[in-house]
């Protein structure tokens, strides 16, 4: 071999070590998970699954998949998100056995690792050799989750996010930017960055349309609106506690500034829209009568119409604003990673071999990205190569602009709140927010909302909370940085 | 022979006291197995309230009152239970008198009286929950009908938010309870009536006695029986109130319509604060069975 030779073959080699060897090592997940799967041939594994939607994914889709390629039946146990983590601890306490995967909401995960109700999976993410392919799961997700304490209880699987939906055609109107101008004596921003300007333009065009379209729509029942607002108070530069004291700081100026400011776009929103859900704010940005929105990916899919014609998704209103629509970050830049779900195996499965098989393969990079395209099952891109998939980019035109979005909130989302007994501080903010559709006082509500936040963190012990806090508050994605 | 005589009676004695504990022991299995399914789970509830156990800890060791001291500070529970009251204080007098209404109608023979009565009782055999679910859209401020109807007589759209506003929350629970269990009143009513003596009635018109003279000293005294079991019946499932709570506001806004049965279940299988739970599940059974033996006996029907 002469010189010239050596090092072409040498840079080949190196190339092919640096790019195609990881790659093809990290392709192997999913089948080295399908091969080891096969010894489990006629057994029958569970896994818990968001009613609805999303659990079409097991059901027409992967659980069929996985039976073909390895002989084990999947058995989707579908459960509402509001009643998974009382069931899944349920059937932990109980012993039963009776769940063997399961899809975990991120911000539980540490009180079900603390109640003893997750497997630790690095041994058998070591064993199967998965770790290579975790590293291409989208930063935010990975680091934050995937650990508790250090070790892996799950593999993050969907990438939820609010991004802001604006139709491009109204507020790119000539007549309305012009109108918009001298009204407020600055341009129309296309999109709103901030909430002044949201509130500003949300209000402008409501009034100057009468209503055909609303400026804007959101989701406002409690439940969806919790979320919305721990995205709005920390944009707003609210912290939820003091991190020496662990005294709550919700009613803060930045609260009460949120409170305010949404019962004062109420005004200029639909009648109401305090009561509007996932649903109702979905079929009034389709039908075109909202000029924004705030929510999870799929309302992106579906107002471009992809996927819409199929038979599950016959629920969802036609598409009226096909190719009208702009996909940003919501004001302040930094959308909420609202819930999500991670992959994750019961302590008390009595198959967690097979089980962990079935999260590896469904998790993996290659099934994964299948399966974020269904577009009926509501997973969302969560791995790097996800949101530069050649394949997804080409689902519609404005496919590229909308992964872009994704990929941004991504970089800049917030995490949920995440501390021991989550939902209590959760189920106190929900109470809070319906209290204030109920017209109750924004001051008071927010002063009592604190009151129980203490209660509860004097409750669990400061300390220990103090210290749950402080974790969940370094991550770089817990406040705008 | 008297040793012989002696014998015999000794010898008798067992088989009698047999045929005498023979009833008991028919019985016995009976009252093993209610006492297994009815007392067990309270006498269980009473121990896990003196523990400790949470979604954290399985703590069973004895905790002495300290769930029953926090209970009694807790002033979410009080309010939950003052709306329980409030729910069966209106529902009840409510679904009675309607339903003791609706049955007089059918008391007669009306044409179609069977195809009513069987259309009258399907709330009755909806699932509560399903009920309360359709109701919701009933009442949805955007597509719900009944704010259209009321903005047909009111000339101008309504934009009553029955969900949320605190001045409405209430008749729309109220209005959901009753619409489902009046039919279960009429029914009972309506077989009681069925059975009060023409005769006596009759009578009391030919002597002019007034329509409420008579139905106070003849019809009231003849359906009593039947009518304070139905009330006693509706009372209990009221006091538990849950299924169209949850589907109508999830005890909102706030914690404004939360019941004595929806602050268990969050507390006990949302937030597993399980000792907690079966503290308070302990004190509504002690309040519930004393009201239950202090009616019983008003009633004079526990005879």
């Amino acid at each position: 071999m002469d010189r010239r030779k050596f090092l072409v073959s040498a840079s080949a080699l190196a190339g092919a070590s640096a790019f195609g060897l990881p790659r093809m090592a990290r392709a192997d997940a999913a089948k080295t998970a399908v091969e080891a799967a096969k010894q489990y041939s006629g057994t029958e594994i569970s896994i818990v699954w968001e009613a609805g939607l999303q659990s079409l994914d097991p059901l027409n889709f992967s659980g069929p998949m996985w039976e073909e390629q390895t002989g084990i039946k999947v058995k989707v146990i579908e459960v509402p998100t509001a009643e998974m983590f009382t069931k899944i601890l349920q059937e932990h306490r109980a012993g039963t056995g009776a769940y063997d995967a399961l899809n975990v909401i991120p911000a539980w995960m540490p009180d079900l690792v603390r109640a003893g109700a997750l497997e630790p999976l690095d041994a058998m993410v070591d064993k199967y050799g998965y770790r290579d392919q975790l590293q291409t799961i989208a930063p935010v997700y990975r680091d934050n989750q995937m650990t508790v304490d250090g070790k892996i209880y799950g593999f993050p699987d969907d990438g939820d996010v609010f991004i802001m939906y604006y139709r491009k055609d109204v507020l790119s109107d000539p007549k309305i930017q012009a109108a918009f101008k001298e009204k407020h004596g600055y341009d129309l921003p296309v999109p709103p960055a901030t909430w002044k300007e949201f509130d500003d333009v949300g209000s402008f065009i409501s009034d100057f349309t009468d209503n055909k379209p609303y400026g804007a729509t959101f989701f406002r029942d409690a439940p969806y609106a919790q979320f919305m607002f721990q995205e709005r108070f920390r944009n707003e530069g609210g912290r939820f506690f003091d991190a020496d004291t662990m005294k709550a700081t919700i009613n803060s100026d930045a609260g009460l500034k949120v409170f305010n400011d949404w019962l004062a776009e109420n005004e200029w929103m639909p009648a109401g829209v305090q009561t509007w859900g996932f649903v109702e704010n979905l079929a009034a940005f389709l039908k075109g009568d909202s000029a924004m929105t705030i929510s999870w990916p799929p309302y992106g899919r579906w107002g471009a119409g992809y996927g819409t014609d199929e038979e599950a998704l016959s629920w969802v209103p036609k598409s009226q604003i096909a190719g009208k629509v702009g996909y940003s970050m919501p004001p302040g830049g930094h959308p909420q990673l609202a819930a999500g779900f991670a992959l994750s195996i019961s302590a008390s499965s009595k198959q967690k071999e097979a089980a962990y098989l079935f999260i590896q393969w469904l998790n993996s990079e290659e099934t994964s990205l299948q399966r974020v395209q269904l577009p009926y099952a509501l997973r969302d891109p969560f791995r790097d190569g996800h949101f530069e998939s050649p394949e997804y980019k080409a689902k519609w035109p404005e496919a590229p602009e909308y992964l872009a979005a994704l990929k941004a909130g991504a970089i800049n989302g917030l995490l949920d709140l995440s501390l021991i007994q989550t939902d209590r501080y959760e189920e106190a903010l929900r109470q809070g927010i319906s209290r204030l559709w109920g017209g109750d006082d924004p001051q008071a509500i927010l002063n009592d909302t604190a009151a129980t936040w203490d209660g509860i963190t004097d409750k669990i012990g400061v300390d220990k909370q103090k210290a749950a806090y402080t974790a969940w508050a370094s991550k770089p994605n817990a406040y705008p940085s | 022979m008297v040793s012989g005589g002696g014998g015999s009676a000794v010898a008798l004695a067992p088989g009698r006291l047999a045929d005498r504990n023979f009833k008991y022991y028919m019985i016995f299995p009976a009252v093993l197995v209610i006492l297994l399914i009815g007392l067990f789970p309270v006498i269980y509830t009473l121990i896990i309230s003196f523990q400790n156990l949470t979604m954290m800890d399985e703590d069973t060791s004895f905790h002495g009152l300290m769930h029953y001291r926090a209970l009694f500070e807790d002033a979410r529970f009080w309010e939950s239970l003052l709306h329980t009251f409030i729910f069966v204080a209106v529902a009840l007098p409510a679904e009675l008198l309607l339903g003791l209404a609706m049955a007089y109608l059918f008391l007669e023979r009306l044409p179609g009286r069977q195809i009513f009565v069987a259309l009258l009782v399907l709330p009755v055999v909806t699932s509560p929950i399903i009920a309360g679910a359709t109701w919701r859209l009933l009442f949805d401020n955007q597509f719900g009908p009944i704010n259209q109807i009321l903005g047909w007589f009111a000339g101008e759209p309504v934009p009553i938010i029955w969900l949320v506003d605190p001045n409405f929350v209430y008749p729309a629970i109220l209005i959901a309870e009753i619409w489902q269990w009046t039919p279960f009143m009429f029914l009972l009513l309506l077989a009681a009536l069925s059975n009060v003596d023409k005769s006596q009635t009759e009578a009391a018109e030919l002597d002019g006695a007034s329509f409420l003279r008579t139905f106070r000293l003849i019809v009231l005294p003849a359906i009593w029986p039947v009518m304070a079991i139905a009330v006693l019946i509706r009372a209990l499932d009221l006091f538990r109130l849950f299924d169209v709570v949850w589907a109508l506001t999830r005890g909102g806004p706030g914690t404004s319509t939360e019941t004595i049965s929806i602050y268990a279940y969050v507390a006990g299988f949302q937030q597993f604060e399980t000792s907690y739970t079966a503290a308070m599940a302990f004190v509504v059974i002690v309040i519930l069975a004393v009201s239950i033996t202090l009616v019983l006996r008003r009633l004079e029907i526990d005879r």
